[in-house]
């Protein structure tokens, strides 16, 4: 029973939902090649940099970064470089004609820094010359005169990790006047009781490192000048209705003057985001002042130094217990390094708050966390968001817990996890309708693993090569929450020919969603996959669908699709009844056959049906809108209703340490999620193939260094590691189906939660291998090595 | 007072010839041009990839006189006279390579920005290697970076390639694979 | 195959600090490469196969506008040869065609399967040459390293005649040698190794592929009877910024049967007393030390099972 204030599509989503309950499906969960296969494969897909081959009078655009990482800016002289042959411009601050700011969420950020510089990456000038040797030789004509200023790269600096006060120190943001960024909170029952009842506690300090995404494809635009002071802009983006507002704030023009196009995407995983929005900024600026087509392309370097990172986190944690190892009690202070811009920073520590204390049953919380300015690079967006950092710290203590209880880590954590009618820490009470399947995510991970013989076995080895086995499970909110107006929209066109056009301002940049949104209107409407033509996202023409971001794009552009399709399908089924004269409801679509269920020797064909839609004045395109169920959150004590649904999973990884120089390599990962129904399969495989290989470098090799200048020192691929096809280990997928009802035929988000538990899982296994409890990611043989010396293991 | 005096006579066009992917082109580059730039925007192959310009992640591979080289570490000037295979003619029109074939087969592809440079790799591996084991493909694919993570479809596909090439399928119709 | 002569290289006359455009001369032969050294000095550049030299160049860390390139050469230039007693390889041999020569199926020259396959990524080993990895003088080079654990030679060339200068003595600093402005380094060579003896060559980083290792070491080792007849140990540093010999290891270890006792004491007690190590973003000081002791012991076990089993 629906109360009136429902929305007709959540109504639509939940009544496809229950209409395709115990159907067998043709597309969705099936094996279904993508759309775009051949054109990558034949290398014809054309990315943002390939366009360049178009554009044959481009100029090019140089960012002239500072030398410092926190200095004023004093004066700057460009008219020297100005005059080198082959420049046409040299832009500063103050030639920007709108508003000097490109940040994503507060505008703390210039694009061009204007008074002061706060991290090495910081742009003081732009070159605008004939090719990009020419730009390179002119920076050093550039004369910027800076009073260096004290440079804070620990975020202890910043804030105290036990009391979490600010401490006095030199203002990064001094017009803000506090370099905290944000504190948010979760307070639940009561604490002091819980700590008196308790039986045992186990409490660390845990530290996770700067993560570069390290996407194949770097930083692109190009801007073409339109009419109007306007400009087209090929981007390579996750957001493009959000570079599009950016690009039409610093050139001063509305947004309906703006266009952004976005091609193919080499890679994103949360870093195409506020970068994005710079890059097409730095290229719109450069094509309205010169009138001419203008490219903006990093190097690998300028990426690395020059785009957000996975926020590092240093945390306090302490847990408390009861002997049976019911979990009574979490504390927790937590403090993230946003670096020198806030990016994301405002939502990321936001969701690390939000999943603090993992998916359990937690009686008693406190949990701190505050985001504070650096002078490193700053951070922002990265698959995860905030939750495979407190995860590290929640399971690290999960297994220290249970090591203390003497119990099996697995069965620690069963006593404890979130089941149906369960409330999170949040006072979010889960029904069948979230779709719950962690245990049966954790049981099938386990018994897949062989765990309880191999957590024996391992302990009993001798010599120096260990074997480790652990787990780790998580939860992850899906959607954006209350960090924004969660929406989304497709549009579906079924042009005159049959054939379909797609339509959606979500991106494609690897991960497939697109694909499953397709996967989801072919089953709706009945016609193959191939009928489909999915267009490139481009502010003119496809709809504003929101950022792709936050595991979001199956879930809310899923629903939004369900929505077109079902109306669309509606239509399309009374012109066929009206063809073959039996009711609409028993119309059957299988393009290119359409036939009467009762009577399939009535029929027709799919182009037929077009046709006559065509004829008879019924359209055949249709929006669909989605906005999620509000999402509640009080401030002060962090109860609610944070997120419409979780996606859950566990993860067993089996390891061997090398216990005389601290070489750890991944065996095996058992990944079981719950991700309610799986729609793209493959999709779906290969999120949790790259999900977890990604994870593994942040386990185990990758973080970002900066020197005590703010200097990034490993800023390119031979010095900052990822993971070679020498890294990657057997991987198991398993898959649970506990289906959100709310979600596209029940289907909940995958894309950031592949990501999430894999490292921690990774670490449990090696604290397995040596014996002892690790705090401290990444894992490279240098810190194991050094801990076994400690303990004296070696 | 600037002392900058330059012109292309200092930087001279040199004209250099290559055989690419199987034809002849004469193309002026100056000295200091790299072979990527060339290949990308003044013969359009804009299949060979830049991911960073230092010869770390593999995007740029292509194959030069039967070696597989970063075209972002080869100066243009240094191509002349060398016979260059790219992505753009591993297969005739209409028609994907048993390598192409094999890496949709196994649905590898996701962003798809490494996979000129992987699949340029695993040719020049299968073509003096045609039954590699899976350590002998990981050891010729160690330098292509795939931030996606397809690594272990790579290992099938290229396995999956190999049977292919050795039944005497090198080539495969696009509609085939399209359905 | 066409030749292209940039003559008449000018000079840029200009206040720029760095100048990412530059010339290249390409040269008809040995001589012609060696009089355009002679003529043009340090202003002219050689560069085999750039894999450093661009990326230091990209990175505004070396400055040059003209460019001597050498890959003309390398129909003379690239072989791996045994000639009167000698193994000579080509300076501008790349390590791709190193591998190809299949001279580890000697098990003399084992250390060069090691030193090969695991150096950098299989398309840079196309491009990457013998002599640039000597000449780049970087504590990070496999190849030079194994090289010193044969106690190779380096033939330099001028116009005014051919030298040899032991390898050992061929660093000078980081990225610094004896080469003369007006020479070309043409060829390695070192003494056949008895048949009793073989190399290896270990590095380790937090990457297994593709990396450039914390510490790389390689060892040479002739066994008469488990006696050590002779041994050269090398490091990627011992102390200074470029791969050097362990002498005082190598000393102590001469004469001895290689039991696990002398092994452990060589790597545990006498190689770190001649051994600095720097701290800095990869690594500290001291994992590198412990991690030379470790990897010193199994680059020797491993050279003497290949003396013993030959695989």
């Amino acid at each position: 029973m629906y109360m009136s204030s429902v929305p007709e599509y959540i109504k639509i989503v939940e009544e496809v939902f229950d209409k395709f309950k115990g159907r067998e499906f043709l597309y969705i969960g099936k094996d279904v090649r993508r759309w775009d296969a051949v054109e990558k494969i034949k290398g014809k897909s054309l990315y943002t940099a390939d366009f360049l081959k178009f554009y044959k009078n481009a100029v090019f655009v140089h960012s002239v970064r500072t030398k410092y990482a926190h200095a004023l800016i004093k004066s700057i002289d460009v008219s020297e470089a100005s005059k080198y042959p082959g420049v046409l411009k040299v832009i500063t601050a103050k030639d920007i004609p709108g508003i000097n700011d490109v940040g994503y969420v507060i505008p703390d950020q210039p694009l061009i820094a204007d008074r002061k510089v706060r991290y090495i990456g910081d742009i003081v000038a732009l070159i605008v010359a004939e090719d990009q040797m020419i730009a390179r030789e002119a920076e050093s004509l550039i004369h910027v005169e800076y009073e260096p200023l004290e440079v804070i790269t620990d975020p202890l600096q910043v804030v105290d990790l036990m009391t979490l006060k600010e401490k006095p120190h030199t203002l990064i943001h001094d017009e803000r006047g506090s370099d905290v960024l944000v504190h948010y909170k979760v307070r639940r029952g009561d604490m002091e009781k819980a700590l008196r009842e308790a039986d045992v506690k186990v409490e660390g300090v845990y530290k996770t490192p700067f993560q570069e995404h390290a996407y194949l494809e770097p930083e692109a635009a190009i801007a073409i000048p339109e009419a109007e002071g306007g400009v087209t802009v090929i981007s390579s983006t996750q957001c493009p209705f959000d570079v599009r507002k950016a690009v039409a704030k610093v050139l001063g023009v509305p947004l309906n003057r703006v266009r952004i196009v976005v091609p193919a995407v080499g890679g994103g995983f949360g870093g195409k985001e506020d970068v994005a929005n710079e890059v097409a900024a730095k290229a719109a600026l450069a094509a309205v002042l010169t009138g001419r087509p203008a490219v903006s392309i990093h190097t690998r370097e300028e990426s690395i130094i020059g785009h957000s990172k996975r926020h590092p986190m240093i945390a306090w944690y302490r847990h408390a217990a009861k002997k049976d190892g019911t979990l009574l009690a979490v504390e927790a202070n937590i403090v993230m390094d946003t670096g020198s811009y806030a990016s994301l920073g405002p939502f990321v520590p936001w969701r690390a708050t939000v999943h603090a204390t993992g998916p359990y049953k937690v009686g008693a919380a406190r949990i701190d966390t505050k985001a504070v300015y650096t002078n490193n690079v700053y951070a922002g967006a990265f698959r995860g968001f905030g939750n495979p950092q407190v995860i590290f710290a929640v399971e690290r203590q999960m297994d220290l817990l249970a090591e203390e209880l003497g119990m099996d880590p697995v069965e620690l954590r069963l006593k404890n996890i979130l089941r149906v009618g369960d409330e999170t820490v949040h006072g979010q009470k889960l029904t069948e309708e979230h779709g719950v399947g962690l245990e049966e995510a954790l049981l099938k991970a386990v018994e897949a693993s062989n765990w309880s013989s191999k957590r024996m076995e391992y302990r009993k080895a001798v010599g120096p090569l260990r074997k480790g086995i652990g787990v780790a499970i998580f939860y992850h909110g899906n959607s954006i929450g209350v960090e924004g107006a969660d929406y989304s929209s497709v549009t579906l066109i079924i042009n005159r020919d049959g054939s379909i056009s797609f339509r959606t301002g979500l991106t494609e940049f690897g991960q497939g969603s697109t694909w499953g949104l397709v996967l989801i209107a072919a089953e709706i409407l009945g016609v193959p996959p191939s009928y489909f033509k999915v267009e490139n996202p481009d502010t003119s023409a496809t709809p504003d669908a929101g950022p792709t971001v936050a595991s979001r794009a199956t879930v809310m552009g899923g629903a939004a699709t369900v929505i077109a399709a079902h109306k669309l399908r509606k239509r399309l089924n009374e012109v066929a009844s009206h063809i073959l004269g039996c009711d609409p409801e028993d119309i059957v679509i299988k393009a290119p056959e359409v036939y009467c269920g009762s009577d399939p020797n009535r029929r027709t064909v799919w182009q037929d049906v077009v046709e006559q839609s065509f004829w008879l004045g019924i359209p055949l395109q249709e929006f669909g809108y989605y906005r999620a169920p509000r999402a509640v959150w009080d401030e002060e004590t962090g109860q609610g209703a944070p997120y419409i649904t979780y996606t859950f999973g566990a993860i067993v990884a089996e390891v061997t340490v090398d216990m005389e120089t601290g070489l750890t390599k991944v065996d095996r990962i058992y990944t079981a999620y719950d991700i309610g129904r799986v729609i793209n399969k493959v999709g779906a495989e290969l999120n949790a193939e790259g999900g977890a290989i990604q994870a593994l470098g942040y386990g185990l090799m990758e973080e970002l260094i900066h020197d005590k200048d703010g200097r990034v020192m490993n800023p390119n691929l031979s010095t900052y590691y990822v993971p070679t096809i020498k890294d990657a280990p057997e991987i198991i997928p398993i898959w649970v189906e506990a289906h959100y009802r709310k979600g596209p035929l029940g289907a909940k988000g995958f894309g950031e939660p592949s990501f999430n538990a894999v490292a921690t899982a990774i670490a449990n296994a090696v604290s397995h291998a040596i014996g002892l409890p690790v705090y401290e990611l990444p894992l490279t043989p240098e810190r194991i090595y050094m801990m076994l010396k400690k303990a004296g293991k070696i | 007072m600037l002392e900058v005096r330059r012109s292309d006579v200092e930087y001279p066009d040199v004209e250099i010839v290559m055989k690419i992917n199987g034809e002849l082109k004469k193309v002026k580059v100056k000295p200091y041009e790299r072979l990527i730039d060339v290949l990308r925007n003044k013969l359009g192959l804009t299949s060979v990839k830049e991911g960073c310009g230092r010869g770390e992640c593999g995007a740029c591979v292509v194959i030069m006189d039967n070696r597989p080289v970063p075209s972002c570490l080869v100066l243009a000037v240094r191509a002349n006279g060398k016979s260059i295979l790219t992505l753009e003619g591993l297969a005739p029109e209409g028609k994907i390579h048993a390598i192409q074939k094999a890496l949709i087969d196994v649905h590898a592809l996701q962003c798809g920005f490494c996979f000129p440079g992987v699949i340029m790799m695993s040719k020049h591996l299968l073509d003096n290697n045609p039954d590699p084991s899976e350590e002998e493909i990981r050891e010729a694919l160690d330098g292509n970076l795939c931030r996606c993570g397809s690594y272990l479809r790579f290992v099938k596909a290229v396995k999956l390639a190999s049977k292919y090439l050795r039944e005497g399928k090198t080539y495969f119709d696009e509609s085939e694979v399209l359905r | 195959m066409a030749l292209i002569n940039i003559l008449k290289i000018s000079t840029v006359y200009s206040r720029v600090s760095l100048t990412f455009r530059f010339n290249v001369y390409i040269p008809k032969d040995l001589n012609d490469a060696l009089r355009a050294l002679k003529v043009e000095g340090e202003g002219l550049l050689p560069i085999a196969g750039g894999t450093d030299l661009l990326v230091l160049y990209r990175q505004g860390l070396v400055k040059f506008n003209k460019l001597l390139d050498l890959w003309p050469l390398r129909n003379s230039l690239s072989y791996v040869r045994f000639e009167g007693g000698y193994v000579k390889i080509g300076a501008l041999t790349t390590v791709s065609e190193l591998l190809d020569s299949r001279i580890y199926m000697d098990k003399r020259f084992l250390g060069f399967k090691d030193a090969c396959s695991g150096f950098a990524s299989p398309f840079i080993r196309s491009i990457a040459t013998v002599g640039g990895n000597v000449g780049a003088a970087h504590p990070l080079s496999d190849i030079a390293i194994l090289l010193l654990a044969y106690d190779a030679n380096v033939k330099l060339a001028s116009l005014d005649g051919e030298r040899l200068v032991p390898l050992r003595e061929f660093f000078i600093d980081k990225r610094k040698t004896l080469r003369k402005p007006d020479e070309l380094i043409v060829e390695l060579s070192f003494k056949e190794p008895p048949t009793n003896s073989s190399t290896s060559l270990i590095k380790l980083d937090r990457r297994v592929g593709h990396s450039m290792g914390y510490v790389i070491v390689s060892t040479y080792l002739e066994l008469i009877d488990d006696i050590v007849k002779d041994v050269r140990i090398v490091f990627d540093s011992m102390g200074k910024p470029y791969p050097e010999r362990a002498y005082k290891t190598e000393e102590y270890l001469r004469g001895k049967t290689l039991s696990e006792d002398v092994v452990k004491e060589a790597s545990e007690s006498i190689l770190p007393n001649e051994m600095r190590r720097i701290t800095d973003y990869r690594s500290s000081a001291e994992y590198r030390v412990e991690l030379s002791k470790v990897l010193l012991k199994r680059a020797l076990f491993k050279t003497k099972e290949r003396i013993l089993g030959g695989a």
